[in-house]
């Protein structure tokens, strides 16, 4: 009896656990299959495509898959386009084996996400004149192209979070130190503003180069729309401290600074860049990446920039920046902001002692040269740097010496006279005594 | 008007007028602060008189008031029959010679207690080595200090200047060198104003208006 008992709740549990997995298998399929299915021509694609592990072998042994998951490309954005769309190439006839050869996997997404910019025409002409797109046409191949963001064929609209934002690929240091930071503390939490992302401030498809121009600072300033107020209250010039100093270095105050000197054309009012000037600038463009200007050398190089053009047509501009992109992110609480002036205006002050010279790089971001110190405080810096100057930071040693001359000029010079006017003073009295007592 | 009061000897002599004397010393306070100020913002961590931003503020602020006293005194000048006072000698043989003497007075004959080769009056109140350095002081110096002042209070406003002006460095070194300049002056006016008949004598005719000359017949006079 107990054995029957047994056996008939045995039975019981197996038929529940076979009906439990019969259920949860059924919802498994159920949702392998839901949304679009892929069209009909592109099932013919999907017949190979659709097999794990197709993938394609380049001459450098480099290899791409070629598996395409059909259920979510046909999900995606593109889904209602079709393969064909934007393998228009593909000749039926002679795929596979067909087609362009491409020397490397990479060499080969890049000449793929080409085909992006028959629709997306705008977001292709902003991409064009992005510093990325300006380092793969100089022959960057890790630059980034439409679908090393994007993906290839699961495109979707979505938000990114940020473990998901493909720019850490690549800056991953940037990313973290962006991840510390009050706005990577504060992205996707609810609020009455949207913490930035990286794409907020760099934009997403024309990324200019982070230290040039006025993009970042403007981006600041697009949700700081009352910083410059904030700032006019304290901050004497407060419009020039804007131009001059970058935003992270006030407000990442333990990082690094730098003062980059950048050739700027006063008449076009823009940077010069390497391919404008490459004829012309003997110094930078003839300098290897360790050479050091001195007083001298930014002397002749700027001698040099105008010897063949325009006489004193070119200037330097100075900027104080952060060294390094991940400092720019490094970004504190605004209460911990740097507000002494005495951090920059002293002599010796930690930011003037880095001290580069650039001009722009022909993919748009700025080759620097080092140069020393004692540029910003020559005599021959009124000429050579007359666009930059830092009150107390970088004050001309020659005239510190002028006024250690004029005080004791100053000073010794009316004691001297008294002291010698006491003394003749003293003799023509005590002449004056003897006189009248010969008489 | 010339108002003569005799005290023995002397006689008292109306020649600093109450606007060239508001004028001047609300000049001299402000020189000495601007001075001060202007140590400290450009030796910041190696002096400590006050803070920066109050340095800048001070600076600032007394750049501002001394510009409206400049004009005090320049319209005082254009506006009355005294801008005599600043009347150049136009013959350059006259000039150099008093200047001369003047210069021989003070680094020879002040020894040796002779008097002093020039006698102040109504319209002659500066010597030759005065009247040179206050034209060049007043009518170039001062305003170009104030000029490169203004134009480093706001260099973005006045960006288009100082770009024909050189750059911001060369207004700076412009506005340093006459800052030395000055210091050096600070020191130098009032000891040659201690130089009179008592050592406190220009000091109190400044305050009072009156100078004490000696009393000779016939000075004094309008020229």
């Amino acid at each position: 009896m107990k054995t029957a008992i047994c056996r008939i709740f045995t039975a019981a549990a197996v038929a529940t656990a076979l009906s439990l997995s019969a259920v949860l298998s059924e919802g498994a399929r159920a949702a392998e299959t839901s949304g679009p299915a892929p069209s009909a021509a592109d099932e013919t694609c999907l017949a190979c495509h659709g097999q794990d592990g197709m993938s394609k072998t380049f001459p450098n042994d480099d290899s791409v898959s070629l598996h395409v998951d059909g259920r979510a490309f046909a999900a995606s954005v593109h889904g209602p386009l079709g393969c064909s769309s934007c393998h228009a190439e593909i000749d039926l006839a002679n795929h596979p084996g067909g087609g362009k050869p491409f020397a490397s996997a990479r060499v080969f997404s890049i000449a793929m996400a080409r085909v992006c910019s028959q629709c997306h025409e705008d977001k292709a002409k902003l991409f064009e004149g992005s510093v990325h797109a300006s380092a793969l046409r100089a022959g960057n191949l890790a630059a980034p192209v439409c679908t090393d963001c994007h993906g290839e064929h699961a495109v979707v609209h979505k938000v990114p979070t940020a473990n998901d934002v493909s720019c850490r690929k690549c800056h991953g240091a940037i990313f973290d130190a962006y991840l510390q930071s009050p706005h990577g503390k504060a992205y996707g939490k609810p609020g009455l503003m949207k913490a930035p992302i990286c794409a907020d401030c760099h934009r997403a498809h024309d990324v200019s180069p982070a230290s040039t121009g006025t993009g970042l600072r403007d981006a600041c300033l697009g949700c700081h729309t009352n910083a410059v107020e904030a700032h006019q209250k304290w901050l004497p010039n407060t419009k020039l401290h804007l131009q001059v100093v970058s935003c992270p270095a006030c407000h990442a105050p333990t990082s690094q600074k730098r003062v980059d000197l950048r050739l700027y054309d006063p008449v076009t009012k823009r940077d010069v860049t390497a391919k404008d000037e490459q004829a012309r600038l003997d110094v930078p463009a003839g300098a290897s990446s360790g050479t050091v200007l001195d007083s001298k050398a930014l002397w002749d190089l700027m001698r040099g920039v105008d010897r063949n053009g325009v006489p004193g047509r070119m200037t330097l501009v100075g900027r104080l920046d952060v060294r390094s992109g991940a400092e720019a992110h490094q970004l504190t609480d605004k209460s911990k902001a740097i507000r002494d002036c005495v951090v920059c205006h002293r002599k010796g002050a930690d930011p003037f002692k880095n001290v580069t010279i650039s001009i722009i790089g022909p993919d748009g971001r700025p080759i620097r040269y080092e140069a020393k110190q004692n540029v910003l405080h020559g005599p021959g810096s009124v000429e050579a740097l007359s666009g930059f100057y830092a009150i107390g930071g970088t004050r001309i040693g020659l005239l510190d010496v002028l006024l250690a001359l004029a005080l004791l000029a100053g000073i010794s010079a009316p004691v001297a006279h008294l002291v010698l006017r006491r003394l003749s003073r003293r003799r023509q009295s005590a002449e004056q005594r003897a006189a009248g007592k010969g008489e | 008007m010339i108002r003569n009061q005799r005290t023995g000897t002397m006689r008292k002599l109306y020649v600093h007028p109450l606007p060239v004397r508001i004028w001047h010393w609300i000049n001299a306070l402000g020189f000495v602060l601007l001075i001060l100020s202007g140590l400290q913002i450009r030796y910041s961590g190696a002096i400590q008189l006050m803070s920066f931003a109050t340095a800048v503020q001070t600076h600032n602020v007394l750049g501002g008031v001394l510009i409206l006293n400049y004009f005090v005194w320049l319209l005082f000048y254009l506006f009355t029959d005294k801008i005599r006072v600043y009347h150049p000698e136009l013959n350059p043989a006259k000039h150099f010679r008093g200047s001369l003497r003047q210069l021989w007075y003070y680094g020879y004959g002040i020894f040796k207690g002779q008097p002093n080769p020039h006698h102040v009056s109504v319209y002659r109140k500066f010597n030759p080595l005065q009247s040179m350095t206050y034209q060049i002081v007043m009518i170039l110096l001062v305003p170009i200090q104030f000029y490169t002042g203004v134009l480093l209070w706001d260099v973005t406003r006045f960006s288009a200047s100082i770009q024909l002006f050189g750059g911001v460095r060369v207004v700076d070194t412009v506005h340093v060198v006459l800052f030395i300049f000055f210091i050096g002056f600070i020191f130098i006016h009032p000891y040659l104003a201690s130089l009179g008949h008592t050592t406190m004598a220009h000091f109190k005719a400044m305050v009072t208006g009156y100078e004490e000359v000696e009393d000779e017949p016939g000075r004094g006079e309008p020229r």
